[in-house]
């Protein structure tokens, strides 16, 4: 943490610099969403704008994590409490996520254009893929 | 005492106690968020219905990212003018990340609204491919004709004379008799309403008296049970009695009262027996179900004849009649039942009479065959056909006409068009078979109001729209609403005198299932305002937290300067916080 | 840190009682909170017991007098318990026992009273905060009970609340604020809140607050239990609060997070209107996700409470302090992976199943850990039977019947039989109960000195402990059995009406109900007797704390840990000396001690003998 006189006058240039950086990657999240020329994958909406957006989302997290809350000199036992937050979220997030798409319950072809078709579900319950 | 370790920080740890709590909570914060965000992805991974996707005006959005980023920058220069011991510079930081905070809450206030004032509707009755269409749309407002029909009512008029004028999606229902049950307290609103809507006109009066045995006269024996009946104790409320409030909350005690000491003398016939077999059968080795069914049968018939008449036996319901029938609006949310000559409010009440034509009077702005395409796809059907068979394309108004037809026909030109575009792209960048570029499902089976704007502003002339399309030199460009037309801020502008939206009048029974974009609408928009609404409270938290140091932090400043800078820079990390979620719910809410 | 007594003496009485900021006091009103809570589940078990014993017979009088008229008019059946009244009942009892019961009273009351003791802390970090969780877990408690009043009555869609079921019930009542389904919602809501507040509180204090030389390696095991007690609220409750806000939303808003495509309620032959497109599962992930961990927030103040009276009472060292340590940590961080044994049977699919299942085994490894290594701390040891011991040595049957009873249900296999039988039903009650509860019961008469300077009636005390244990038994044992044989937990009138329908099913192991249903009335005896026999431990804590025998020292058991080094009962602020810590926490029987115990707090004799110590080899000094 900058404790020093010097230290913070030196760090407030920096989170001008992140606030900067934060604004260029909002504007580029909505450019890429809205302006067909920079739409990556085919036309529309699909699953490469969504990594897309939310590598950009991560990124500016990462910015106002390490910067703002000033994670990129923090003590240990703080990347341990928020660590162990971001695992538990994750495994929420992963295993629920994943419940419902059994590889051998639901197989993975039912899932074309996202939507869990349940007849088709039904009739794999016992087959292999 | 004093706890150890609140300015500074512990030598082996590092920290001070409230940046380890705050940092803790921020870990719970995570999860909390991750088991909304799991919420989110599970919904809409394994949705049966099409995902609204970039469904919401972005930039309201857009700008209350950069209002949310900038409070985080001045929230952290607040924090380093107090570290530097700039008391004025802390106050101003803080005062504009306050006016931050409210501005962000006034932004997501004006989408909220939007939203609650706009309706959609699931066109179905049977349930049939077909049905799936979606309007979306502002109800009109109308009003009772003397014969008690519906009309229509113009916003003008509605301004001059508001008396009797509501918006047009509500059961119409001639009534002649209601039916109350007085197991459970009729709901006082329901009751106020009926009476309110009955006015001076109409009388609602008890059909008979409701009488139930006094207790004492039965107890006290020396009368029979005709003429407890009949005695002046047993009267309740008389004949003709004029529906209240109060009548019914009396007529609801009287019965309870009853019940409850009916039951109490079943309970202790019922105890007798059990323990009349205890003590003359022995049960050590029958069962339960052998006594009930065997052993019982003469015993309990004996007991039944006696029971009969230890009863107050208070009737259950209470019925009254409206003279002359009154004709009530009433609210489709609080109609669990409907039937042509019966209605069930939610409280129990039983309405009969006749229902009246109830038609819901949108103003249209918006069409999406999306949800029919995707259940005629997976029947096997052709999503175009079902589409034509849908009450929104075959419907006519009273003068014959279907403006939605022709806007459909007009979205299959700009489709057209679109298509065109986007195969010369394919043979320019040479893509083929899964790369090639299609349009989305938005594209081909759903028309946004802008379109539908456009559509009616080039009179609905296929060709026309066609042109303004690809020839730019034709002066009739298609008025498309770009990022920052504020016609389309908050989603469609009714108001807007330049646009046209389609009338239509949608009759009850074809009304499937309809709501204002609120979270009953769809997952999506469940998810949306709950996310969204806790994410609101916590910049409501933050805020207050953040403004209790700016007005109350002088003293402290005064007498300990670093404490007061160790706490805002504790609230300055949950405000950190609740930037850092919005940063990920903007483009997940907004962009996908 | 000198306790300075006299700015607490004249604190008036609801400053000094009722809005305490003190952790003692706060942990002796959620202890209170607590049994109270745990006497009203315990009331609506036996009435539930009554009716699965004798469906047909009225509630006898000692068990109906505390109703209204009123209320029995609305909710009983000529005096018989109904179906409804008994799912109501069910709900409520198990609502009751974990989230107002068993967990405020291990973690919230000893936590509080004991920690900051052990640790060598004035007070808790945040003693405000501490003040406002009790309230806000006090608020949460009345707003959950006071709906058996209202006309909805309580939530009736069992303790775990699953849509579309709970999101349906009451959905007759117009305000939705005065239906009990939806304030079910709201006191869990405030309980997860109180919850939170709470553990950031603890983990803050454990954390910030050591004594000085109280290293890590030197914690009592009860603090480091409550550590990662408090590491498993904090994380795994909140998305049970998303849910349960969700579940809120789908209640008062109409939406449908949990509410599936084309619902229709026969019993009012109308199809809701709702959009759909919800998903029962999602809400089942959700509250499994603290369900789980939430088994080990029980658990684990039980055998906290059990690993420090042991020591105590054998007079020698915790058999393998670090595996537990370690043991402990490893159980709470795969609690949080095992979360769907618990659903196994909602089609899943058999890969997820499997992720599961070999969790679940995995994490029986730390758990025999923590009981194998409180077995081997007996051995050899020259065991004092006091009143705490008695029952600490009868939580570890208890709790290993418990334990090994759940083998079967992690299994994919074996769990499709007994899901949802009485089978389940004895397992984890032979868990809280005979288990858990044990536990907790030794720490009260384990600390019970220290609150209040007396010990408590050792007659009183075994007529408590021994009829207990054998109707603990009685009443659970017979699960097991009734499970294997097919009772369904759900049966109001304990398989009768089964019987009338299937008479002669026989299951895979070749048991029937028929043969199994006369254990009922077995199982309803000892229920009504275990709550007789609790009446000598609620008259010893009366007595006892007026009349009981006087300690005569401030370390009556003669334990090495900090909380015996303050005054008889800890004034404000705890200590009266500068807390330093100069051993590990269960120092007995040293050969080069002249006393068989050293406590944490004596300093080291100058001229002694510098002693190999496992944690600090060279020197018996505090940290600078």
């Amino acid at each position: 943490m900058a404790d020093s006189v010097e230290e913070i006058k030196k760090a407030k240039k920096l989170y001008l610099v992140i606030f900067g950086a934060l604004l260029v990657g909002t504007v580029l999240t909505v450019a890429v969403a809205t302006i067909p020329f920079l739409d990556v994958g085919g036309h529309g909406f699909d699953a490469a704008d969504a990594v897309l957006g939310l590598i950009i989302a991560s990124v500016k997290a990462s910015l106002v994590m390490l910067i703002f809350m000033h994670l990129n000199h923090e003590k240990p036992l703080i990347y341990f409490f928020y660590g162990v937050g971001i695992v538990m979220a994750f495994f929420c997030m992963w295993l629920i996520g994943w419940s419902k798409s059994d590889p051998i319950q639901y197989g993975n072809s039912e899932k074309a254009d996202g939507f869990y078709n349940p007849e088709k579900a039904a009739t794999n319950v016992h087959g292999h893929d | 005492m004093e706890i150890p370790f609140i300015v500074n920080a512990r030598k082996d740890t590092g920290l001070f106690n409230s940046k380890v709590g705050i940092w803790l909570f921020l870990a719970s914060e995570v999860t909390l968020f991750g088991g909304l965000f799991s919420g989110y992805l599970f919904l809409r991974l394994y949705a049966d219905y099409p995902w609204p996707e970039r469904a919401l005006p972005v930039l309201p959005g857009l700008i209350n990212t950069f209002i949310l980023i900038g409070s985080s920058v001045t929230v952290v220069f607040a924090w380093a003018a107090l570290k530097m011991r700039e008391w004025r510079k802390f106050q101003i930081y803080m005062w504009i990340t306050l006016i931050c905070a409210v501005l962000f809450l006034g932004l997501k206030g004006i989408e909220y609204n939007a939203k609650f004032h706009h309706q959609a509707v699931r066109l179905s009755s049977e349930g049939a491919v077909q049905d799936f269409g979606y309007l979306e749309g502002h109800v009109h407002y109308g009003k009772l004709d003397e014969n008690g029909q519906l009309v229509e009512v113009s916003k003008e008029e509605k301004k001059e004379n508001p008396e009797g004028v509501f918006s047009a999606n509500k059961i119409i229902f001639k009534a002649n008799e209601l039916t109350f049950a007085l197991k459970r307290p009729a709901h006082e609103a329901y009751v106020k309403e009926i009476l309110k809507q009955a006015g001076d006109q109409h009388t609602i009066s008890l059909v008979g008296d409701y009488r139930v045995i006094d207790e004492k006269e039965l107890h006290a024996g020396g009368k029979n049970r005709a003429q407890l009946e009949a005695s002046a104790a047993a009267l309740v409320v008389a004949d003709g009695a004029v529906l209240s409030i109060d009548d019914l909350d009396e007529m609801e005690e009287a019965f309870l009262q009853a019940r409850a000491h009916d039951k109490e003398i079943r309970t202790e016939f019922l105890r007798a027996s059990w323990s009349w077999i205890r003590d003359e059968k022995g049960i050590e080795d029958i069962s339960n179900l052998v006594i009930t069914t065997d052993l019982w049968k003469e015993r309990m018939a004996e007991d039944n004849e006696k029971i009969k008449n230890l009863m107050l036996s208070a009737p259950g319901t209470v019925r009254y009649k409206i003279e002359p029938p009154l004709t009530l609006v009433w609210r489709p949310d609080d109609i669990p039942k409907l039937a042509k000559t019966e209605l069930k409010l939610r409280d129990d009440t039983v309405v009969k009479g006749e229902l009246q034509p109830s038609p819901m009077l949108l103003g249209v702005d918006a069409i999406d065959f999306r949800h029919t395409a995707l259940r005629a796809e997976a029947e096997g059907i052709d999503p175009l056909e079902a589409i034509k068979q849908s009450w929104i394309l075959t419907h006519k108004n009273s003068q014959g006409e279907n403006e939605l037809k022709k806007a459909w026909i007009c979205h299959q030109a700009w489709l057209r068009h679109l298509t065109e575009k986007l195969d010369k792209t394919n043979e320019k960048k040479g893509l083929e078979g899964e790369d090639r570029l299609v349009p989305t499902e938005n594209d081909k089976y759903r028309i946004n109001w802008d379109q539908m704007v456009g559509y009616a502003r080039l009179d609905y002339d296929p060709e026309r729209v066609y042109q303004a399309l690809s020839d730019e030199g034709s002066g009739e460009k298609l008025y498309r609403a770009g990022l920052f037309d504020l016609g389309g801020f908050a989603g469609a502008d009714h108001s807007n005198k330049n646009y046209h939206f389609p009338h239509v009048e949608i009759p009850r029974e074809n009304v499937g299932f309809t709501s204002t974009f609120t979270p009953k609408w769809n997952t999506y928009y469940a998810i949306y305002f709950t996310i969204t609404g806790l994410h609101g409270l916590h910049v409501i938290g933050g805020a207050i937290v953040l403004g209790y140091y700016l007005f109350f932090g002088r003293k402290m400043y005064d007498s300990n300067p670093e404490w007061l800078a160790n706490r805002v820079e504790v609230g300055g990390l949950f405000w950190h916080f609740v930037d850092l979620v919005w940063i990920f719910l903007f483009p997940i809410l907004y962009l996908m | 840190m000198s306790a300075d007594s006299h700015d607490h003496h004249d604190l008036p009485f609801w400053k000094k009682y009722l809005f305490s900021t003190d952790h003692k006091t706060i942990g002796i009103q959620y202890g209170l909170a607590a049994g109270a809570f745990l006497l009203f589940g315990f009331f609506l078990m036996i009435v539930m017991r009554w009716s699965i014993a004798y469906p047909h017979e009225p509630l006898p009088g000692y068990l109906s007098w505390i109703f209204t008229d009123g209320w029995k008019g609305r909710w009983l059946d000529d005096g018989k318990v109904t179906g409804e009244t008994y799912n109501m009942f069910g709900a409520m009892h198990g609502t009751i026992m974990v989230f107002l019961g068993v967990v405020p009273l291990g973690f919230a009351a000893f936590g509080n009273y004991v920690t900051p003791l052990q640790i060598g802390a004035p007070d808790m970090a945040f003693p405000k905060l501490n003040m406002a969780s009790f309230w806000v877990y006090l608020a949460g408690g009345i707003v959950m009970c006071m709906s058996f009043f209202m006309e909805s009555g309580a939530a009736k869609s069992g303790w775990t609340n699953y849509s579309p079921l709970a999101g349906y019930a009451d959905r007759q009542i117009v305000n939705q604020l005065l239906a009990g389904q939806t304030q079910w919602l709201i006191g869990l809501v405030l309980l997860i809140t109180s919850s939170l507040l709470g553990s950031v509180n603890f983990i803050t204090t454990i954390i910030q607050l050591r004594a000085k030389g109280l290293t890590w390696m030197r914690l009592p095991f009860f603090v480091w239990a409550m550590l990662v007690t408090g590491f498993l609220l904090l994380l795994a409750f909140p998305p049970l609060e998303a849910a349960g806000i969700m579940q809120l939303m789908d209640r008062m808003v109409g939406s449908s997070f949990f509410m599936p495509t084309g619902l229709y309620s026969a019993a009012d032959d109308v199809a809701l209107d709702l959009s759909g497109s919800g998903s029962p599962l999602l809400f089942q992930h959700l509250f499994w996700f603290l369900g789980h961990p939430e088994v080990y927030v029980l658990l684990l103040p039980a055998i906290a409470c059990v690993a420090e009276i042991i020591p105590a009472n054998t007079r020698k060292p915790l058999w393998g302090y670090k595996p537990m340590v370690w043991g402990v940590i490893v159980l709470g961080f795969l609690s949080f992976i095992v979360w769907a044994h618990h659903m196994y049977l909602t089609g899943m699919g058999p890969v997820i199943s499997t992720f599961f299942q070999t969790t679940t085994v995995l994490i029986s490894v730390p758990s025999v850990i923590l009981l194998t290594s409180l077995i081997i701390s007996l051995w050899g040891g020259s065991i004092r039977f006091t009143m705490p011991m008695i029952w600490a040595a009868a939580f570890l049957p208890m709790f290993g019947i418990g334990g090994l009873t759940g083998l079967p249900l992690a299994f994919n296999l074996a769990d499709l039989h007994l899901h949802d039988t009485y089978y389940v039903i004895g397992h984890f009650h032979y868990v809280v109960a005979p288990g858990i509860l044990f536990g907790l019961f030794a720490g009260i008469y384990h600390w019970y000195p220290k609150m209040t300077g007396r010990f408590m009636d050792n007659f009183l005390g075994h007529l408590h402990f021994w009829p207990s244990l054998v109707c603990m038994n009685l009443l659970f044992f017979p699960m097991l059995t009734q499970g294997m044989a097919g009772f369904h937990r759900r049966w109001y009138n304990g398989g009768e009406g089964y019987i009338e329908k299937a008479s002669d099913g026989v299951n895979v192991f070749g048991q029937t109900v028929a043969d199994n249903i006369s254990l009922n009335e077995v199982m309803t005896s000892a229920a009504i007797a275990l709550a007789i026999f609790q009446i000598p431990f609620l008259l010893n804590m009366f007595i006892s704390y007026f009349w009981g025998k006087k300690v005569t020292s401030d370390n009556p058991w003669d334990a090495t840990t900090l909380e015996w080094a303050t005054p008889t009962p800890p004034g404000h602020g705890n200590f009266t000396f500068d807390v330093a810590v100069y051993r590990g926490p269960y120092e007995y029987s040293r050969p080069d001690h002249d006393k068989d115990y050293f406590p944490q707090w004596e300093e080291p004799k100058r001229d002694a003998p510098v002693v190999e110590s496992e944690e600090n080899p060279h020197k018996e000094s505090p940290e600078a």
